[in-house]
């Protein structure tokens, strides 16, 4: 072995054994500093995805619409494009509407925020928001959307940006109740496929439990984690396994089409 | 001497800020191209063992610093099974490994087989994600293989592979600039 090359793989392990007896802190710092200082560049990326997005919707619109030319329907279909952006103009119009009562309604002191990229990893599943430290972001903060219902906590404050640890992710755990029962146990995300509606699983429940499809879950308030009463989802299905029973839950919030959210200012624990 | 890997790091932060303006394909699996590996593998063709282990490390430590979630643990009454998270630093592994199959073939990258090393990069990047999926899937506990998630990588990885030329391109522009030797017949 080279002299040069035989000094490099000293200094390669000597490295891996610092990065992996780095403590938790260590990392949640060199992750900040990070993240801080990308955090400009995550705004303008957000910003060429939502670009990238829309580019495509349109590609698939315009083909839509060269076949509806062919069957000589251009003018009822400019009416409906009209419709379209009207019906797309309202329904963003609901979403500001429904942000803004819930920011009038919650009982909590939130800071409102844009979803400005959403599952920015392969693996684990996350969300961008445009609010980081600056504007009193911390971690482990609470994370809400506009129907009241969890979507996780904040994973990393950057500056002006912040990385959300969804629910949906296998890692995240929440400690809840199921409504007009004594059963809690812990919501952690499922795996699913590409395309596949985001599913939760509920774990640790009694075997003897008796849950029915629909009925609600909420944040138990138990753990410092999350605040109490916080919709969760509901119940799709239960099943008894030989030590504990485990239900799927459909969650509350619509995942796919996260436009705000609100983060709450207080953690649990304060 | 030092000019070359000087400017392949240089190469490897700007690739970590170009990855923030790259989309996912979301009309294909969601597949996205892996730029920052991707400059890592390409890399590791051009470069010795000693370079190539730097740029593995620098590489794997930047990757972990963005897509590592260290996940807080709550009151452990209530939370009594911790919420398991791969370590930080397993990506700087997972290079390393990708690194030396790179280098495997350098002699024939070195003969001016640019395209075989091009075609290793998207199987590198397939067994990079594939490895994460079932370290993931071993820590968290929930062992599984999923079609629609082997589709998603199979797809970021073609996808990823289609833009090695690309990344060769310029390291070949940057060897010349620097009056770095890649290749024998260049």
């Amino acid at each position: 072995m080279k002299p040069l090359n035989f000094f490099a793989l000293l200094l390669f392990i000597a490295g891996l054994v610092w990065v992996f007896t780095l403590s938790e802190s260590s990392v949640r710092n060199i992750q900040k500093l990070y993240y801080s200082s990308i955090s400009p560049i995550i705004s303008k990326g957000g910003e060429t995805e939502a670009f990238a997005n829309d580019f495509v919707k349109e590609v698939e619109h315009s083909q839509d619409l060269q076949k509806k030319l062919a069957q000589a329907l251009s003018e009822r279909d400019r009416f409906k494009l009209i419709a379209s952006k009207v019906q797309d103009l309202e329904a963003e119009n609901n979403e500001l509407r429904s942000a803004l009562d819930f920011k009038k309604q919650t009982e909590f002191d939130v800071i409102a925020a844009r979803v400005i990229r959403k599952q920015p990893q392969m693996c684990g599943k996350t969300i961008e928001i445009n609010r980081g430290a600056e504007k009193g972001l911390g971690e482990s903060l609470c994370v809400l959307a506009s129907n009241g219902g969890l979507v996780g906590r904040v994973h990393t404050p950057g500056d002006e940006v912040s990385s959300v640890l969804l629910i949906t992710d296998e890692g995240s755990h929440v400690s809840v109740r199921v409504e007009g029962t004594t059963e809690v146990g812990i919501i952690v995300g499922r795996r699913t496929n590409y395309g596949e509606a985001p599913r939760l699983r509920l774990r640790y429940l009694s075997k003897n439990a008796i849950l029915r499809k629909g009925m609600k879950v909420y944040t138990d308030g138990r753990g410092d984690l999350f605040p109490a009463n916080i919709p969760i989802g509901t119940i799709e299905d239960f099943k008894v396994g030989p030590v504990d029973g485990e239900a799927e839950i459909i969650p509350a919030v619509d995942f796919t089409n996260l436009k705000t959210v609100f983060v709450i200012a207080d953690s649990p624990g304060d | 001497m030092f000019l070359y890997p000087i400017c392949l790091i240089g190469l490897l932060l700007l690739s970590c800020i170009v990855q923030q303006f790259i989309p996912s394909v979301s009309v294909w699996y969601d597949a996205r191209v892996l730029i920052l590996p991707l400059v890592v593998l390409c890399g590791s063709a051009t470069i010795s063992t000693a370079g190539m282990l730097t740029l593995a490390f620098l590489g794997g430590f930047l990757w972990d610093a963005q897509q590592v979630l260290i996940i807080e643990q709550g009151d452990e009454i209530v939370y009594h099974s911790n919420p398991d998270a791969l370590k930080f630093g397993y990506s700087i592994i997972l290079y390393t490994l990708m690194g030396f199959l790179m280098q495997g073939i350098r002699p024939l990258f070195q003969e001016g087989k640019w395209h075989l090393s091009a075609a290793l990069t998207g199987v590198a990047i397939f067994l990079y994600l594939f490895v994460e999926y079932l370290l993931r899937g071993f820590i968290i506990g929930g062992f599984s293989l999923e079609n629609g998630m082997i589709e998603q990588i199979g797809a970021t990885s073609v996808l990823t592979m289609l833009f090695s030329p690309l990344i060769f391109w310029v390291l070949f522009r940057i060897a010349d600039l620097c009056g770095h030797t890649i290749s024998y017949q260049h």
